[in-house]
């Protein structure tokens, strides 16, 4: 067990920012924390690194209590902060080489890694660009490198690819990947499902300050009714035409918005044949489909009754 | 790791264009202003000769004492009062109105002097004036009463004048109100330091800055990091006065006095002073960059005022009505310490200001550590 949190509050005042929050991640996981603007995820990131104090709760790293002082545990993380933490006054080397110098004093050692690290993220032709010459993108991707230039066990990034262009997007993602497979636990905190879904090997939701549902993809999939969501492109409908599709097997909802029926299935296969069967048996025109298995919104929704994105 | 974050530091505040800018050519720049400002007051002060006119009559020609007495203050040498141009009644109306005389003398039946307006120059003349109406009384009663007397002893004795006060200087240099300005500029200068302190603390605070909240993370002391930031901005704030002094001194032509030692222990003492109070409005301000920033030009700026930056008098006023108030401002402190070293024969007032100045930084360091050290935050 790398991280372990039992009942960690944290208020502001009246409000409780997180509420006995649980949570566990294990040696070698992409663990990923799912939740929307405002549900406590960095506020939790924070308490777990020992930046913010909290009122009740105990957090261990690597089976020892977590503390300010606690640098050998320290030694072993690297993180990537949400907002870019970058000194202008220094270029893409020398932003690296600072932080790095912080964990490794040998020189040597610690130029191999610059150099590996400045790689590993893409910047080998931006070396003596600094901050303000770079992209959002190879800003964001400088902000990881200071991260985790030292070669860190545990590797907590929080939110690390908003107002990012998906090309750099798509980087990051890979990067986080490999250093996965070269070792490092990873955390990995976002509102964007499609990331977690892609790399996280756990997913925690959260909302409102407390865990809500932990498990893998499937796992989290398989715990609402939600099945599949069939769209289909219509001409004309009449609401008796949709009474009748809402009493199809294992169809629970039926919307017609504007031009596009959507009906959502149950956990059940097989969905989209007997829809179709109807629509052609009423000689109902019908132009592009789309079936789309459940997604973490739909398990979010499905538990909060909101969308993540809200 | 100490060195490497104070390396790293130095690079850091050495690029920041816009602080190096306030820190170091400001000053500069003030300094040349006020030196273009002051050089017109100081040859304002300058005694230039009177030019006086005289009508060389017959009257004039025989009122041999006048003439030898005029003999003995016009001339070539620097000490001598008057410009004499010998010329007519008429051409000294021409040259009064036209301002190339200050007024005229005549003989016509007495002396007389003929002026265009009262001024200094006119008082001078007119004093001359008096005093030989004067001295040609005091002659003529005596020798009226001793028609024996020697003449030429009567004459010399009444020449000798005796002075019977002397100056003694009350410090080795004469007084100067234009060097106050420039101590004063000199000590606005080191609490200047503070944009680097407030910068330093900044970067290392996690609750100000993401980059003070990486170095959070990072397994050092907070002490080591703060120590080693403040030596940073310390380092660059000194080697900025010593191009403030150099300047002052070396293109400015203004006078320090000699005494190097003590002027460099000023000078630490003041980068100092300017980095731990930056360093204190750092932590005391508890809101955004843009407002520690105003608060610190300010504040800076108020304390500047108060030492005598901008109106000599005010130090002295402060200093007789409100006196706790000179020893709180470390920018008349500062100030204080340039002024002593260069008006007294001892260095007591000198070494009573630097053992004030090391109060006011054990305070704001102390102070500052004691927020600092906190390591968790109650909001980032």
């Amino acid at each position: 067990m790398v991280i372990k949190v039992k009942n960690l509050v944290k208020r502001y005042g009246d409000l409780t920012a997180l509420d006995h929050l649980n949570l566990e991640v294990n040696e070698g996981e992409i663990f990923g924390l799912l939740g929307p603007n405002g549900s406590g995820k960095t506020t939790a990131i924070n308490c777990i690194l020992s930046l913010l104090k909290f009122d009740e709760g105990t957090i261990e790293i690597y089976g020892k209590p977590m503390s300010p002082d606690a640098y050998d545990i320290k030694r072993n993380i690297g993180v990537i902060m949400q907002n870019v933490a970058v000194f202008e006054e220094l270029n893409v080397v020398e932003n690296i080489n600072y932080f790095c110098g912080l964990y490794v004093s040998d020189k040597d050692k610690r130029r191999k890694l610059v150099d590996e690290a400045i790689d590993f993220v893409g910047l080998n032709d931006f070396r003596k660009f600094y901050p303000k010459k770079l992209s959002g993108g190879l800003l964001r991707r400088l902000n990881i490198a200071c991260g985790i230039a030292h070669k860190p066990k545990l590797i907590i990034l929080d939110e690390p690819t908003v107002a990012v262009d998906p090309q750099s997007r798509n980087n990051i993602l890979e990067g986080i990947l490999k250093l996965n497979k070269a070792g490092s636990t990873i955390v990995y905190t976002s509102h964007y499902m499609e990331e977690v879904e892609r790399i996280c090997t756990r997913i925690a939701i959260i909302d409102k300050g407390k865990i809500i549902a932990t498990g893998t993809n499937d796992e989290l999939k398989g715990m609402i009714n939600s099945g599949e969501k069939i769209t289909v492109e219509i001409i004309k409908i009449d609401d008796r035409i949709l009474d009748d599709i809402r009493s199809l097997p294992n169809i629970v909802s039926v919307e017609l918005n504007g031009n596009l029926l959507v009906a959502k299935s149950d956990r059940g296969k097989n969905n989209l044949l007997p829809l179709l069967d109807y629509l052609k048996s009423k000689d109902i025109a019908f132009g592009k489909i789309y079936s789309e298995p459940p997604t973490l919104n739909d398990v979010f929704l499905e538990i909060t009754g909101k969308e993540l994105r809200d | 790791m100490i060195f490497h974050n104070y390396l790293y530091r130095l690079k850091c505040i050495v690029r920041d264009r816009t602080m190096m800018f306030w820190s170091m050519l400001f000053p500069i720049l003030l300094a040349t202003l006020f030196n273009m400002a002051f050089s017109n007051i100081s040859s304002a002060e300058i005694f230039s000769k009177i030019n006086v006119g005289i009508v060389d009559n017959s009257e004039y020609r025989e009122n041999t004492f006048f003439v030898n007495s005029l003999k003995s203050v016009s001339g070539e040498g620097e000490r001598d009062l008057f410009e004499v141009k010998y010329i007519s009644k008429d051409e000294g109306d021409k040259l009064l109105e036209d301002g190339k005389i200050e007024g005229y003398i005549y003989f016509d039946d007495g002396i007389k002097l003929v002026v265009k307006k009262s001024g200094m120059n006119q008082a001078v003349l007119k004093g001359f004036v008096d005093d030989y109406n004067q001295t040609l009384s005091t002659i003529k009663t005596i020798y009226g009463k001793n028609p024996s007397m020697d003449q030429s002893k009567l004459m010399s004795s009444i020449s000798n004048r005796i002075d019977y006060l002397k100056e003694v200087p009350v410090s080795k240099s004469s007084p100067d109100s234009i060097v106050t300005y420039f101590y004063a500029l000199i000590a606005m200068a080191c609490l200047y330091g503070g944009f680097l302190g407030l910068k330093e603390v900044m970067a290392i605070q996690a609750d100000m800055t993401a980059q003070g909240a990486r170095l959070n993370m990072a397994p050092v002391h907070k002490l080591k990091l703060f120590a080693s930031s403040m030596l940073a901005a310390a380092t660059i704030q000194l080697i900025i006065i010593f191009i403030l002094i150099a300047y002052l001194v070396l293109i400015l032509k203004i006078n320090f006095g000699s005494q190097l030692g003590y002027i460099l222990l000023t000078c630490v003492m003041g980068s100092i002073t300017g980095v731990s109070f930056g360093t204190f409005i750092a932590i005391i301000v508890k809101k955004s960059e843009g407002v520690k920033l105003g608060v610190m030009i300010g504040v800076t700026m108020l304390l500047s005022f108060f030492s005598g930056m901008m109106y000599d008098k005010i130090k002295y006023i402060i200093s007789t009505n409100v006196p706790i108030l000179s020893y709180l401002n470390p920018v008349s402190l500062i100030a204080d310490c340039f002024y002593s070293l260069y008006y007294y024969d001892t260095h007591s007032k000198f070494f009573i200001d630097i053992i004030l100045l090391c109060g006011h930084n054990i305070v704001f360091a102390l102070i500052t550590y004691s927020v600092i050290r906190r390591q968790k935050y109650a909001s980032l």
